[in-house]
């Protein structure tokens, strides 16, 4: 894919992903403090209209910074800062890079997710975004084409996310539940899930079935 | 509780304007951004610059170390909340002389998230970083575990330390070394005796009955260690300075630079009889006050109370606080 494709999926999805703002907001202030939705559609718009001013000619690399750069400052919360770090550190992948595959858009998943681990001093099954971030990079770099890596990561992150609900939180202020955060799904991995699933309903044309 | 405000929501803002209209010979604004003060001559060529930043609240912490000898800049939150990384950044770019910014403030994780993504940010521009965290509240986390403590009115001394080192010329890296070493060397206990009101919802920020007191509060007012009736100014210093004194394993003939710092709402008599008994206590043991300052250096606007820091001293260390230093809030030499 290369960059003005990109700029136009990446605005289509994002126009997709605030109709979750509502659902993701319910899950956050059942184990946050509801932000998240506000997060999601301030932060979404606010990347939509960076991207409407960018040139044709934009990198990939360039264009994931300037949403990463949107994103944290429409809404400046924890999330947003470490969504925003994720997106430059994948940006550090396709340095060089005029146009991205499906293993590209892998590594640039997986330096996301380790970036939001390190920052946020998370790991694997500490209930947070990361939970669906890193099966959906595995799917992404095992698969032959962008369709099939899209519909496995979508799939990956979709258990995930399912697997979440019975996870304790031990990272943020969900983390102060303890044990009555089990049961809950978590928002964050569910935002990563239906940033995916925004992807595939705005871009059909990435998928096998279109 | 009466206050002297307009606006609550323009409070930030107009206590910033105030801040410039009144000292534009040592602080300016460097875009459009009133949320971010540099000292008027950033940036300074080819000499470090340091960025602090956190929430507004605790004049005169943060905003009040701004000037020559001092911090280069700093990013303004809301009352008790973090800036932006992106006022963070521009902050970063105001001051950068080319030789790196320190990114020095407080270890609360609002402001870390913020700063670490500024930090980001700075990379993509070429603008080298480094970050240290004040974290010398020794009553939120024990000694085993004191990189996660908060920090609180002790980041003065790695402010005025560091400040030195980068006026001085040092780079980066041993800017960033002898803030660390002031941290590491710096250990802070205090005691609330009242509540807090926001401007905004002109709610007392947490609840403490009359007659009790909070041992080891933090300057949002989250809780300490003990929460119990309040004693005489010669019990409190016999409770705060001990725990200081074992943190930093003090002995007799070690030298220190103690701060007495005010809450907001504490008069400077009082504080004078916190000193008296804090130096009775250190006299006694053979510890030698080679530096003194008492008076209000981080506050949580109006609550009342004190803490108590000391400084373990080396020679380097007491140089550097003896340079020259000026900003509205604080001048030395």
């Amino acid at each position: 894919m290369r960059a003005p494709d990109m700029n136009a999926a990446v605005r289509s999805s994002l126009a997709e992903l605030v109709g979750y703002a509502d659902e993701l907001r319910d899950l956050d202030q059942a184990l946050g403090d509801g932000d998240l939705g506000i997060t999601i559609s301030l932060g979404a718009e606010a990347v939509i209209a960076a991207l409407e001013q960018l040139p044709e000619d934009t990198s990939p690399s360039l264009l994931a910074r300037e949403c990463a750069k949107a994103f944290a400052n429409a809404n400046p919360s924890t999330m947003a800062a470490l969504v925003a770090g994720g997106l430059l550190a994948g940006s550090k992948v396709w340095t060089d890079r005029d146009e991205v595959d499906v293993a590209d858009a892998g590594r640039f998943v997986r330096a996301a997710g380790e970036n939001i681990a390190q920052r946020g001093k998370t790991q694997l099954g500490d209930k947070t975004i990361l939970d669906a971030i890193m099966p959906a990079a595995d799917a992404l770099e095992a698969a032959a084409d962008a369709g099939a890596g899209l519909e496995a990561a979508i799939q990956a992150a979709g258990r995930a996310v399912v697997d979440t609900r019975g996870l304790q939180s031990r990272r943020g202020r969900a983390s102060w539940l303890q044990e009555r955060s089990i049961g809950l799904q978590d928002p964050g991995a569910t935002a990563f899930w239906r940033f995916l699933e925004s992807w595939h309903a705005a871009s059909p044309a990435t998928t096998p079935h279109s | 509780m009466k206050k002297i405000i307009n606006d609550p929501a323009a409070f930030v803002d107009e206590f910033v304007d105030g801040i410039l209209l009144a000292h534009p010979d040592l602080l300016k604004v460097p875009g459009d951004d009133r949320r971010i003060l540099v000292r008027a001559d950033a940036p300074v060529a080819g000499k470090v610059g340091i960025v602090t930043g956190g929430g507004s609240g605790h004049l005169p912490l943060f905003k009040g170390y701004v000037g020559a000898g001092l911090c280069s800049g700093v990013a303004i939150g809301n009352v008790f909340s973090s800036p932006s990384s992106q006022q963070v950044f521009e902050a970063t770019q105001a001051v950068h002389g080319g030789a790196g910014v320190l990114y020095l403030y407080g270890n609360y994780g609002g402001d870390v998230f913020n700063f670490d993504l500024a930090a980001d940010l700075a990379e993509l521009e070429d603008i080298e970083t480094r970050t240290v965290l004040g974290r010398d509240d020794v009553a939120s986390q024990p000694k085993e575990r004191k990189t996660d403590r908060r920090g609180v009115a002790g980041i003065f001394f790695a402010y005025k330390a560091a400040g030195a080192a980068a006026e001085r010329g040092d780079s980066l890296e041993q800017v960033a070394a002898v803030a660390e070493d002031v941290v590491e060397h710096t250990a802070t206990m205090g005691i609330g005796l009242s509540p807090t009101i926001l401007p905004t919802t002109q709610q007392p920020s947490f609840d403490l009955p009359d007659g009790e007191m909070e041992i080891g509060i933090g300057i949002h007012g989250e809780p300490g260690i003990h929460r119990g009736p309040l004693e005489t100014a010669d019990a409190i210093a016999d409770r705060l300075v001990p725990a200081l004194v074992a943190d930093l394993g003090l002995a007799d003939g070690d030298r220190v630079a103690v701060l007495v710092n005010g809450m907001g709402a504490t008069p400077l008599e009082e504080l004078y009889v916190l000193y008296r008994r804090v130096h009775q206590i250190l006299a006694a043991q053979g510890v030698t006050i080679a530096r003194r300052y008492v008076g209000e250096y981080a506050t949580s606007l109006e609550m009342a109370g004190a803490s108590i820091s000391l400084l373990a001293l080396d020679d380097a260390r007491l140089a550097l606080l003896d340079a020259p230093a000026r900003s509205p809030f604080f001048q030395e030499g």
